[in-house]
């Protein structure tokens, strides 16, 4: 346990000595512990008052008031709660499902690899937005909905990167030892290949997140997301479009919000890409480039 | 090369219908069935039962699903629910417009990411170079949504250049109009992926760029400007035209956000409106469409570049 402290804290140092890196974590951190308190912080994000409706930022609104005089700051910061708490939960998903879909389909092999990988293959048939918002079309509009669909989309990258870590893995000596000694096929799984396997899967959890705060942002853009009186960033973005005459920064100040938080997550992905495991150039979220076009 | 694209083709069908039975089975398995939302919400057990029998939905499930599936791949979705038409008449009305968008954002990207590509790969750690890549890096961040609600903000409310909304006029009916209307959307969308395109070019340049047949052009003291032009280009554009047919792919299929940004009437806000007024033959239909042109391109692209590049064996 101490060796793998002390060996969490030198990749943490190493993170913070690059300045993109060290920017992006503090950034999240900062958003995190915002999202986390926000009970606490002199903030109300359902608080109205119509004569104060759609004000520029001030002193009192930093970043101005919406169409019924909401603080525009408190409702970026409840959202930021709604965001954190969809991608973190959609990516739980995706993991939970998809790491074990690829350690069986690369320890086994044969019919149990193929059966499950066409399954992977149908849920990348479609571009994710689609295929979240077919799901949303089932399920009904609701921020677990909105959570599911989200996670769903996510399977297929858990399943390759955990298949193809396994695969290399699968022929070490450590691994058939374990095999000739007797150890059950799910010892040797979860015991055996997971704990090897930590590195690739992290880096995906951190990139995923990504993808997930911008999809369901997208999401709750077009509608179909998390229902409105909770306050979510897309939601702000679809709202704010209908005032770009009378108040551009409703749109853009949470836009950018929203923009910093995934550019964050994505630079911190690729820097522990490039140090666990010494991808510089890695194609990383085989599914970023479809998910909002 | 016959036999390959059958060969490709008929790898086709198990996807295509394991798909398109996911998308039967979801809706299938609407908490209320399909009928809640024909029939209404506030429908009594009587216009409940009329329903039902008139859309068939109390015969056994397995013979739904076929028939479903037989009208499906004769091209009958059924009648939209909301809109007393056809299914595929309604997309049929909407396919146009988000074709021409998908070809216009792709030479936007096309138009801007290769030119930066072969700047960059030429001059590796310059400044065009750094700018490429953080470039890129911000492509993938920086959210369809709010880049064209920024690009409405600047050339629609600010300059009034631009209309806000984009209406969809057939290029060849009015080819300035189509374009005025186009601009926005196809440069949200070209803004997007050029920096992924060119970063995938940039890096199948450089690699080029170190092979022998370039110190070869070299040393027989070729110009640079055809090395380049010439010889190298061809080779990088190889596996960059994967990435292009991906990105065609995407477009008719994944427009879905930008259209709604520019309130296009594509075939990505006809599912919008589908979904939202849970119009479930509509829905159904919506995405199988989709899903056979994603799936078609995908696979086009597969033989035009196995006609290209002689060394892959499509035997």
């Amino acid at each position: 346990m101490r060796k793998l402290g002390s060996k969490t804290l030198s990749i943490l140092g190493r993170l913070l000595a690059s300045k993109g890196s060290a920017l992006a974590l503090i950034f999240l951190v900062s958003i995190t512990l915002a999202a986390i308190f926000a009970d606490f912080l002199p903030l109300n994000p359902v608080a109205q008052k119509l004569a104060n409706a759609l004000k520029g930022p001030s002193a009192t609104n930093w970043f101005g008031t919406d169409e019924l005089g909401r603080d525009i700051l408190a409702r970026v910061i409840f959202g930021a709660r709604t965001s954190l708490v969809t991608a973190g939960g959609a990516v739980a998903i995706a993991a939970l499902v998809g790491v074990p879909i690829g350690l069986v389909a690369g320890f086994f092999g044969g019919w149990r690899d193929a059966a499950l990988m066409r399954f992977v293959d149908v849920l990348l048939a479609l571009p994710a937005i689609l295929f979240a918002m077919a799901m949303i079309a089932v399920l009904g509009r609701s921020q677990a909905a909105a959570l599911i669909a989200v996670g769903l989309t996510g399977i297929p990258s858990f399943a390759r990167i955990t298949r193809a870590q396994v695969l290399t893995l699968r022929k070490r000596d450590f691994v058939t030892a374990v095999e000739a000694f007797g150890g059950t096929a799910t010892y040797n799984m979860f015991r055996t290949i997971l704990p090897n396997s930590w590195s690739p899967i992290f880096v995906q959890v951190v990139v995923l997140c990504s993808v997930a705060i911008l999809l369901e942002a997208a999401l709750s853009f077009l509608g179909v997301g998390v229902p409105p009186p909770t306050p979510s960033w897309g939601e702000m973005l679809r709202t704010g479009k209908s005032y770009l005459h009378e108040a551009p920064y409703y749109a853009v100040l949470p836009g950018i919000v929203l923009t910093l938080t995934i550019l964050s997550f994505d630079v911190l992905g690729r820097a522990l890409a490039d140090l666990l495991e010494g991808r510089r150039d890695a194609v990383i979220a085989p599914k970023a480039e479809e998910v909002t076009s | 090369m016959i036999g390959f694209v059958l060969r490709r083709l008929l790898q086709l069908v198990p996807v295509l219908l394991l798909a398109s039975t996911a998308i039967w089975a979801m809706i299938y398995a609407v908490p209320g069935g399909p009928i809640g939302a024909i029939a209404g919400d506030n429908a009594s057990p009587e216009q409940i039962a009329a329903a039902t029998a008139q859309f068939g939905l109390d015969r056994p499930v397995l013979v739904q699903y076929a028939d479903w599936l037989w009208n499906a791949i004769r091209g009958d979705f059924g009648m939209s629910i909301r809109g007393r038409a056809p299914v595929l008449e309604l997309i049929g009305q909407r396919l146009p417009a988000t074709l021409q968008l998908a070809v216009a954002a792709t030479i936007v990207s096309l138009v801007i990411g290769i030119p930066v590509a072969i700047a960059s790969a030429l001059r590796p750690g310059s400044w065009l170079d750094r700018i490429l890549s953080g470039w890129s890096a911000m492509a993938l961040g920086v959210p369809t949504f709010w880049l064209g609600i920024l690009l409405i903000l600047v050339f629609a409310v600010e300059l009034r250049w631009l209309p806000s909304a984009s209406a969809y006029v057939p290029i060849w009916k009015d080819p300035l109009g189509a374009i005025r209307n186009l601009a926005l959307p196809a440069l949200t969308l070209g803004i997007y992926v050029s920096g992924i395109l060119a970063r995938f070019l940039r890096a199948s340049l450089v690699s080029e760029l170190r092979a022998d047949y370039v110190r070869t052009a070299r040393s027989k003291g070729l110009p640079e400007r055809q090395i380049v032009g010439v010889h190298i280009l061809r080779n990088a554009l190889l596996p960059f035209i994967t990435i292009v047919g991906l990105m065609m792919a995407n477009f008719i299929g994944g427009a879905v956000v930008t259209e709604a940004v520019f309130t296009y009437p594509g075939i990505g806000r006809l599912l919008i409106q589908a979904i939202s007024t849970r119009d479930y033959p509509l829905i159904q239909g919506c995405i199988v469409v989709i899903l056979v042109l994603y799936i078609a391109i995908n696979m086009a692209v597969d033989v035009l570049y196995a006609y290209i590049d002689p060394r892959i064996d499509y035997r």
